[in-house]
């Protein structure tokens, strides 16, 4: 029987929001897969798509960017800013070739432990039938 | 003997030196090599014999302009130029009162490649009668046979004219953007693992890139860095996509970085690409 294959995961969490959804997580003990390496920043807004690069560059198989919902950040605009730049960043990460689904920007609130379980858990599954990005492989 | 823009393009810049209204002007000498020109900066009025005006000036002399920041420059500049001007413009990078614009009309540049050494000569590359080059679509640069728009967005006097406006042609690379875009992600990754395995991280389309302005590039932090001096898949992706990120919202398509490209990589695709997407918005 062949090894599952186990993505690895960057999460880039803004602290107000997103952390504190995948530490409710945490606290009601919600079951989501152990693939996550999470970072927390500020606000999603200080999260400079080159932090998305240099995590495939170093082996990430997925990263997570999630802020709060729109309207609740707490520097007011921070994740409108995130919501702009990422959707044309995704647009050229989809040029290069890196699939759709190896990237994903989402909103998650303090209270929304459940929904962030939900995320890690849909992104593990998807990235697992994926296979790994292998970003330094040539040819 | 010269061109009658080369003339003319030498009497105004002197005139403009003379009268005192520009400290420089800058524009293009011969090369070292025929079929290559510089950009050239004349800054007297015997200077500006050096200045020319034929089918190799091709080097993107918005590029140069923060070279003068703070004189007033008079600079000539055809279409593509004076779009990464209009750029600069916006991103506050140069200032419209200290440039005095000098527009030369355009009907395409030479793909130095493309031409055989025996007619290297730019003076037979181009017709007087018409004041535009004799070359057929086969050598000019790609970018010339598609381009539609001769005359210059910016300028303070027009020099040139234009006889008969251009035929509508179709853009080749917008076919290949179709075509790569109908590909599955695995397949255009397996395209630019291909592509891009060829670079040497030299930097050369960056420093070619008028609007890569930045003082301190947010991409060359570990150019010191070893392990990003080797041909590393992982920090080649990164620069590319960075890079296309940032210019996003500033590239004009000039080119010129696919052209200083020693490995012959098709960055063109990359820019066409983000022209089209701003297109779409
Ligand atoms: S990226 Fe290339 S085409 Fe775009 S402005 Fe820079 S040099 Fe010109
Ligand atoms: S690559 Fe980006 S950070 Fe570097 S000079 Fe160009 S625009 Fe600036
Ligand atoms: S000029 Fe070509 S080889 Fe050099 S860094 Fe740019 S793409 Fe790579
Ligand atoms: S503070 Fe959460 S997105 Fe700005």
């Amino acid at each position: 029987m062949s090894e599952r294959f186990e993505p690895h995961i960057l999460g880039l969490l803004c602290s107000w929001c997103a952390y504190s959804g995948a530490d409710t997580a945490g606290v009601s003990r919600a079951q989501y897969p152990a693939n996550i390496r999470i970072v927390r920043v500020m606000c999603s807004g200080r999260i400079d798509p080159l932090f998305v690069a240099r995590a495939f560059e170093h082996g990430a198989d997925g990263v997570l960017v999630a802020g709060c919902h729109p309207g609740d950040c707490h520097y007011i605009s921070g994740n409108n800013f995130a919501q702009e730049r990422f959707a044309s960043f995704a647009r050229l990460l989809d040029f290069f070739g890196i699939d759709q689904r190896r990237f994903r920007l989402d909103w998650v609130s303090g209270a929304e432990g459940a929904r962030f379980a939900t995320i890690v858990s849909e992104m593990t599954e998807e990235l697992r039938a994926l296979g790994p990005l292998n970003i330094k492989v040539t040819s | 003997m010269a061109s009658l823009i080369e003339q003319q393009l030498r009497e105004r810049a002197q005139a403009l030196l003379d009268e005192g209204s520009v400290e420089l002007f800058l524009g293009y000498r011969q090369g070292s090599r025929s079929l290559r020109v510089a950009p050239f900066a004349a800054r007297s009025s015997s200077e500006t014999e050096r200045l020319v005006w034929n089918a190799a000036c091709v080097p993107n002399l918005a590029g140069t302009l923060h070279k003068y920041a703070g004189q007033r420059i008079g600079v000539a500049l055809k279409m593509c130029d004076a779009h990464s001007v209009i750029q600069l413009l916006r991103f506050n990078q140069i200032r419209r009162d200290e440039l005095y614009v000098i527009g030369v009309v355009c009907h395409g540049m030479a793909d130095a490649e493309r031409i055989a050494a025996t007619d290297a000569d730019t003076i037979t590359l181009w017709d007087p009668a018409t004041e535009r080059p004799t070359l057929g679509p086969d050598q000019l640069l790609d970018k010339c046979v598609s381009c539609t728009q001769p005359v210059p967005d910016l300028y303070d006097e027009l020099l040139g004219r234009v006889a008969t406006a251009p035929p509508e042609t179709k853009n080749e690379r917008l076919a290949d953007i179709q075509m790569l875009e109908a590909m599955d992600a695995p397949t255009r990754r397996a395209f630019w693992q291909e592509q891009l395995s060829k670079c040497t991280l030299c930097y050369a389309c960056q420093a070619a890139c008028p609007l890569c302005f930045c003082k301190q590039c947010a991409l060359s932090l570990e150019r010191s860095d070893p392990r990003r001096q080797t041909r590393d898949m992982g920090a080649i992706f990164t620069y590319h996509v960075m890079r296309a990120y940032h210019l996003t919202e500033r590239c004009t398509g000039c080119n010129e970085c696919e052209r200083v490209c020693p490995e012959d990589i098709p960055l063109s695709l990359i820019t066409q690409k983000l022209e089209q997407d701003r297109e779409q918005r």
